[in-house]
């Protein structure tokens, strides 16, 4: 609590070189000055909080590129007006304000938002969770890719390393596109460890993105090792077992029908990985799994039954429904799949359980209680209340152009500030009230 | 006051600069999509759960296993190989000279059924170390020439089997071309067993792949026989032989379908096979075994399905009880705070 009110600190500027022991602060106010050494005594440091300042256009500009540069840390800026562009443009992420003065720290920014109490969400619930889905999405992508691919390495080395394609072309083409496509793209959108609310609740989850907790080389060790073994399981499970007869009529299969039963072992198995991997399953990431293996069914249905002139010669005729045929399909169906998966899920078990992350900790302390989100959306349609009619009316008053009054504390702003984050109701300071309506009189000032 | 969620919801009465104005609010409209509040499941993969699993699957997998593996244990197998026995003696110096040679060919084994063999009984060619799968070889044929008539000048992947002086061959190609030609006459107490050689190809093989219109022409005729001929009457669809050879199989090792014996086979009977050693494999040290085989639902003699399951289902279960034992020795308190990395270790964690 404390760190995320000092984390918005106004006019701080830090002075100093590389090793961030030696920084000293220079601020307008005392307070802050104070605060802030303190907080770096407690190693917590300042570059990766916002330097928030309203003073002289370039300077700003040039201490974020000192920040970022000398400390070489994250630096994230965030203003609102014109003379802030120079600071967001110089941080490695830059957010502005839309609002009272203007668009143009909006245009130069890399986030926009509506308010700057918005920014915890952005910080705490969105950047995290930006944060986990992209861990997700580019290790899912490479895993998939590597267990496809694996299958028909391990296949080169029984053609005589011929360089035999094992799948036909066009399941190999379409694999990326269409069956192991929408998946993914649903993890990327819907992700999330913990809800908002509990995102806010424990900042410290933030220190897993600081820390890189989902990408280091261990976590894609993990994750290749899981694509090594899959596309092992998956490969010499059914070349094994599809030796001699296959069915009660004694045929033999051929080339194109062991392949594609490997390949739909393992877009199945791909597919549901995803369920395995998601803190949070919505009905899409059911729709996007099911549907891509029916897409695989429907469209190795329709491409193996016709026939064109302009078949190439290694065509897979009729062999999904030589492969429906057989009992032995649907016993490798159930079989593949689940020991290829049996491994991932043998390895979340025993990590959630004696290695667990903070998240999973978090998500443990609050599993019985269920979203609550839904509740706050609802007084969009309600009456003011009279505190509200009161606030509202208040809130009409002109406001100073400029927020900054040097005060960390005791300036209307901040306090009502951390009131609206704690839940809590701070009144309006009377001297606050009566100089905003002894403003009344005055022509506002045009925008910058 | 209910606290900020991730929409950007209307200011909780107090806050100084509240958009909570209902004729001019910027806020943009809800939607459980955009604002990522879909109803979801939160699965947390508790001990419970994994411990339930494992054993959910062994239940599964142990009976499956039991009942492939009954399956595949029901099936009598006969395999004898007879590639270096089919060479006579003075000959075994040099097999290549002797299988490209004209001298007789015709071998006699002899085979005992060693447990009650149901019809219909399979017959099989076995082949090893024979690269059907070899990339020039799997392109090396005419798909739309086997299927018609008229598309039999289209040769061009069938090089260098393509065509004599000239006139093209159908089916050109080096898959039909080496066309495996061991014949086997089997009889039980002097008693010839006859071998059905209808129905032995796959029927959309029979009936579309290969045309019923198509006849063979000009095959093996060039400077050197690859395999076996083939009856310039019967059309293609009727060659079977050829069909099963065409269907190139996954593996070096894999065994083909030859014919079927429609008669019941007792334990300790005799069988003699009168067989052609025909086919060359000698120049590439492949083998040739012949296999007669029952079949039961699951197919052929093959234990792999009914292991694989009986193992998984086996191994689900030992690690259901080794996780119940870790679980009741070695207990962690579902959602103790005090594993949150900064209760354990100030500024520490993963």
């Amino acid at each position: 609590e404390l760190f995320r009110c000092l984390a918005i600190c106004h006019t701080v500027l830090p002075e100093g070189d590389e090793s961030p022991e030696k920084i000293v602060y220079q601020a307008a106010s005392p307070d802050e000055a104070a605060l802030v050494t303190a907080a770096k005594n407690f190693g917590f440091f300042f570059y990766s909080c916002m330097l928030s300042c309203f003073s002289v256009t370039e300077s700003t500009g040039k201490v974020t590129s000192l920040v970022r540069k000398g400390a070489k840390k994250i630096t994230l800026s965030i203003g609102d007006g014109a003379n802030d562009v120079s600071m967001i443009q110089a941080a490695h992420v830059g957010i502005g304000i839309s609002g009272m003065e203007g668009m143009q720290a909006v245009m130069a920014s890399d986030f926009a938002i509506a308010q700057f109490r918005f920014l915890t969400d952005l910080l705490l619930v969105h950047g995290r969770w930006s944060y986990l889905r992209i861990c997700k999405v580019v290790m899912y992508f490479f895993y998939k890719n590597l267990t496809f691919t694996l299958t028909q390495f391990w296949f080169t080395f029984r053609t005589g390393f011929s360089g035999q394609r094992f799948y036909d072309d066009w399941f190999q083409s379409l694999y990326n596109v269409f069956f192991t496509a929408l998946p993914v793209i649903v993890l990327g959108l819907f992700e999330k460890d913990v809800s908002a609310s509990l995102s806010k609740r424990y900042p410290e989850l933030y220190r897993e993105g600081i820390r890189n907790s989902f990408f280091k080389w261990r976590v894609v060790a993990v994750w290749a090792t899981s694509a090594v073994y899959q596309s092992l399981v998956c490969y010499l499970f059914v070349t094994t077992s599809s030796f001699g007869a296959i069915n009660s009529s004694g045929k033999i299969f051929g080339l194109w029908d062991v392949s594609t039963l490997v390949f739909t072992c393992l877009v199945i198995a791909v597919n549901v990985r995803i369920l395995l991997m998601s803190n949070s399953i919505t009905r899409w990431h059911y729709i996007t799994v099911g549907g891509s293996i029916l897409a695989w069914l429907v469209f190795a249905f329709v491409y193996c039954g016709i026939t064109t002139s302009r078949d190439r010669n290694e065509n897979v005729y009729f062999v999904i429904y030589v492969l429906m045929s057989t009992f032995y399909f649907y016993f490798t169906l159930l079989l593949v799949p689940a020991v290829s998966l049996l491994g991932d899920f043998i390895y979340q078990g025993v990590e959630r359980w004696f290695f667990p992350y903070d998240y999973q900790i978090v998500q443990e302390i609050h599993r019985h209680e269920s979203d609550a989100t839904k509740a706050d959306h609802l007084e969009i349609e309600n009456e003011l209340t009279p505190q509200e009619a009161r606030s509202y009316a208040i809130s009409q008053l002109p406001r100073e152009l400029s927020k900054h009054t040097g005060f960390a504390f005791d300036s209307p702003g901040y306090e009502s500030f951390f009131a609206s984050q704690l839940g809590v109701y701070a009144p309006q300071k009377a001297w606050d009230v009566a100089r905003r309506a002894s403003m009344r009189s005055r022509p506002k000032v045009p925008k910058k | 006051m209910p606290s900020n969620t991730a929409s950007s919801s209307s200011a909780p009465a107090g806050s100084a600069d509240s958009s909570a104005s209902r004729t001019k609010s910027k806020r943009p409209k809800y939607s459980k999509f955009t604002q990522q509040e879909l109803p979801a499941c939160k699965p947390i993969l508790t001990p419970g759960w994994v411990i339930l699993t494992f054993l959910v699957i062994s239940v599964i997998f142990i009976p499956l296993g039991v009942v492939s593996l009954f399956a595949s244990q029901d099936v009598v197998e006969i395999v004898d190989r007879y590639d270096n026995d089919c060479v006579p003696t003075p000959a075994r110096a040099n097999k290549v000279a002797y299988i490209q040679g004209v001298s007789d060919k015709s071998c006699n084994r002899t085979l005992v059924v060693p447990k009650k063999m149901k019809q219909p009984i399979y017959v099989y060619y076995q082949l090893e170390n024979f690269y059907q799968n070899h990339r020039r070889y799997v392109k090396s044929r005419s798909d739309s020439q086997l299927r018609s008539v008229k598309d039999e000048n289209q040769i061009d992947a069938c090089k260098p089997e393509d065509d004599v002086n000239g006139r093209p061959i159908v089916p050109c190609g080096l898959i039909a071309w080496s066309l495996f030609n061991d014949t086997y006459a089997l009889s039980k107490n002097n008693q010839p067993l006859t071998v059905n050689k209808r129905g032995i190809a796959w029927k959309s093989d029979r009936e579309h792949k290969f045309g019923k219109n198509v006849f063979p022409k000009n095959f093996q005729e060039g400077n050197i026989t690859g395999g076996g001929r083939l009856d310039a009457n019967k059309s293609l669809s009727e060659q079977e032989d050829l069909i099963v050879w065409m269907r190139t199989a996954a593996l070096p090792t894999f065994r083909k379908l030859y014919g079927k014996i429609e008669s019941d086979l007792e334990k300790g009977d005799t069988i003699h096979v009168t067989l052609l050693n025909n086919y060359n494999t000698y120049s590439f040290d492949g083998k040739k075994k012949l296999v007669l085989s029952t079949t039961s639902w699951l197919g052929g003699k093959n234990d792999f399905l009914g292991i694989a399951y009986l193992t998984v289902g086996g191994i689900c279960f030992f690690l259901a009880l080794v996780f119940t034992i870790m679980y009741l020795v070695k207990p962690r308190r579902l959602g103790d705070p005090t594993y949150l990395s900064w209760n354990r270790v100030p500024g520490g964690g993963r």
